[in-house]
């Protein structure tokens, strides 16, 4: 995989990132744009720290809000905890069904910032396009093909000290609902 | 029962009858690779083994109302599970009988009529046919009696449990079921209630590899320290348990192999929080302490507090937070589908925390139920590699012993449920 070249991490997200501030629509898109970096540089460390305390990464099978989303199953539902676990089985565990690992790339638009939500958190809304690869050897079922992912997502972001942070990261997958073979990268 | 085929060991598939492919006796029994590869195996499978007996095919909590219905699949063949306004469940045929459309496209839904999109022939949902379009171009007497929706010969319902024959006769569901009735009880019971109620939104995942990979490996205690080493260095992390002791823990218990192919890999239970789960949840919430103990005795409670995986031959799982539903699509494509369910009577809370548990071990980005799939597609690459035919499933046979109901009783870690699944295979496919 490629190394992006940075001399230091951008500062877009850093902009005006005061309680009550009105985030633009640059500072969401570099917010993304920075996450998509992470995931596909698999820099999950650094993921981690793009979220707030209570932040949440769901992948709901069926659309609505989080909240509901505690009485019902969930592909994803990670509060810190489950993120960490993620994280860490990932990256220090003898993973099976990330060994090989995944490669992907993810392409993020149609990115508009929608309003606040109950808790004064600023929703964004965008799509993204994730293509996802595991590379083996000649033969192997399960493996050497690039998958498509396509995704509604909504963000909900607020400004902890300086910066933009995730309080929330919904990813509606077109096929929420269908069988879905090994998910067990960070989309 | 020992079955040693008259011929080499490396014949060719076309010299074997199928029932030859679980090859037993006194302290070896392996099944043939074939059995994971070969689509005119599959094929055989679905006549013998899942048009003939008793498949799984919905819990009645997923339709509760009249009207309502889900499709499913009964082997590869397409049906509908609805619920009439006699409060029957009927299982349908899924295909018009007059050119052989699906009348029925959705997952599931509620109407009190199912109409061919092709030439509008509309139906009942128990099947009758109530309606034909342009009536004319039939004759006069033209019974329409006998043009109804085709329904499952026998349905028949285990504690909300439905399950369907393709059969007219042959073993009653009760007999079907009669071996492991006792457990199948004893796991209904952590629900004060006695009952289940299945979530709308259910784990699926696809697996190129045969369905029968997954039917031997969730009551498989043997592969848990290795496949799911990832897994029990999480939980250590999380100082939930050392790695040491969770090995120690899943040494214990055993496994059951039953008639009929039935199952299961059993953990002890007991009251004590450290010791079981149901023993930890009765402390957390003294509600539910107290329900189940104002129903059992503390030897049942006892029983009902062990963990088990049960195994319904030939498609359906019973899990601690799910119903584990296995779908044969071809000979090496699968779907698997979780339906994780409430336990009935229960605090909210405790649901809520078996729905997080679920979601961090199972389904498609859980960090356990990937591990087995990537096992899974290994194996289906694994047995294209010829001229070793045979796959290996005596681990035990020289320590195991009859249980109370005629069962054989194994280590946690040995393949005594699977050569019950696989007598069964035998069975099925030698009639």
């Amino acid at each position: 995989m490629h190394e992006l070249v940075t001399a230091a991490e951008p500062a877009a997200d850093r902009a005006a990132a005061a309680p009550g501030a009105a985030l633009t629509r640059d500072e969401a898109e570099a917010l993304i744009y920075r996450e998509c970096r992470l995931l596909d540089q698999l820099d999950l460390e650094e993921w981690l720290t793009l979220f707030t305390e209570d932040g949440l990464y769901w992948l709901p099978i069926a659309d609505g809000e989080p909240e509901a989303a505690a009485d019902a199953v969930s592909i994803v539902y990670d509060d810190a905890t489950r993120r960490g676990e993620r994280v860490f089985r990932t990256l220090h565990t003898p993973v099976l069904d990330q060994n090989p690992r995944s490669r992907t790339v993810h392409l993020a638009g149609n990115v508009e910032v929608a309003g606040r939500d109950e808790r004064g958190d600023t929703r964004v809304l965008c799509s993204q396009i994730i293509a996802e690869l595991r590379p083996g050897g000649q033969g192997q079922l399960g493996l050497n093909a690039t998958r498509l992912f396509a995704a509604r997502c909504e963000y909900r972001l607020r400004p902890v000290r300086d910066a933009w942070r995730i309080s929330l990261k919904k990813v509606l997958l077109l096929d929420a609902d269908q069988p879905l073979y090994n998910l067990t990268f960070v989309l | 029962m020992v079955a040693v085929p008259d011929r080499p060991l490396d014949a060719p598939l076309s010299d074997w009858a199928w029932s030859d492919l679980v090859w037993e006796d006194a302290d070896t029994f392996r099944v043939h690779t074939d059995i994971y590869t070969s689509a005119a195996v599959f094929d055989a499978e679905m006549r013998a083994i899942f048009e003939r007996g008793w498949v799984f095919v919905a819990h009645e909590s997923q339709i509760p109302r009249p009207g309502d219905y889900r499709t499913a699949t009964i082997g590869t063949q397409p049906v509908v599970v609805s619920r009439h306004e006699d409060g029957g469940i009927y299982v349908l045929l899924n295909r018009c009988r007059h050119r052989g459309t699906v009348v029925c496209r959705a997952e599931v839904g509620h109407s009190n009529y199912f109409r061919c999109p092709y030439h509008n022939w509309s139906y009942a949902n128990n099947g009758d046919l109530v309606g034909v379009a342009m009536a004319s171009g039939y004759p006069d007497d033209f019974d329409k009696g006998e043009w109804g929706l085709v329904r499952a010969p026998r349905v028949g319902s285990y504690r909300g449990l439905v399950f369907a024959s393709l059969a007219p006769d042959g073993p009653t569901l009760d007999e079907h079921l009669a071996p492991i009735t006792r457990y199948v009880d004893w796991w209904f019971e952590r629900s004060p209630a006695g009952a289940i109620t299945v979530l709308p939104t259910a784990h699926k995942y696809p697996y190129p590899g045969n369905w029968k990979w997954q039917a031997e490996n969730g009551h498989d205690g043997y592969h848990g320290n290795y496949v799911h080493e990832s897994w029990q260095r999480l939980l250590a992390r999380a100082g939930e348990a050392p790695v040491a002791e969770i090995r120690k823990f899943r040494a214990d218990g055993c496994t059951r192999g039953f008639r009929n192919g039935h199952g299961l890999l059993e953990r002890p239970g007991g009251l004590n929080p450290a010791a079981s789960w149901t023993g930890r949840m009765m402390a957390k919430y003294p509600e539910y302490g107290e329900a189940l103990r104002s129903r059992h005795s503390d030897e049942e409670i006892e029983e009902i507090s062990s963990r088990r995986n049960i195994f319904v031959f030939p498609n359906l799982y019973l899990f601690d937070t799910q119903l584990r539903v296995i779908n044969p699509i071809a000979v090496d494509r699968t779907e698997v589908q979780l339906y994780v369910y409430a336990l009935d009577g229960v605090p909210d809370a405790l649901n809520r925390g078996r729905y997080r548990a679920h979601e961090r071990f199972y389904g498609p980005s859980g960090f356990g139920s990937p591990d087995d799939v990537e096992i899974f597609v290994s194996n289906q690459t694994g047995v294209r590699a010829r001229g070793v035919e045979w796959a290996l499933l005596s681990r035990g046979m020289h320590r195991e012993r009859e249980g109370p109901d005629g069962e054989v009783i194994g280590h946690s870690t040995d393949e005594a449920p699977v050569r019950a699944l696989y007598r069964e295979w035998r069975r099925c496919m030698s009639s």
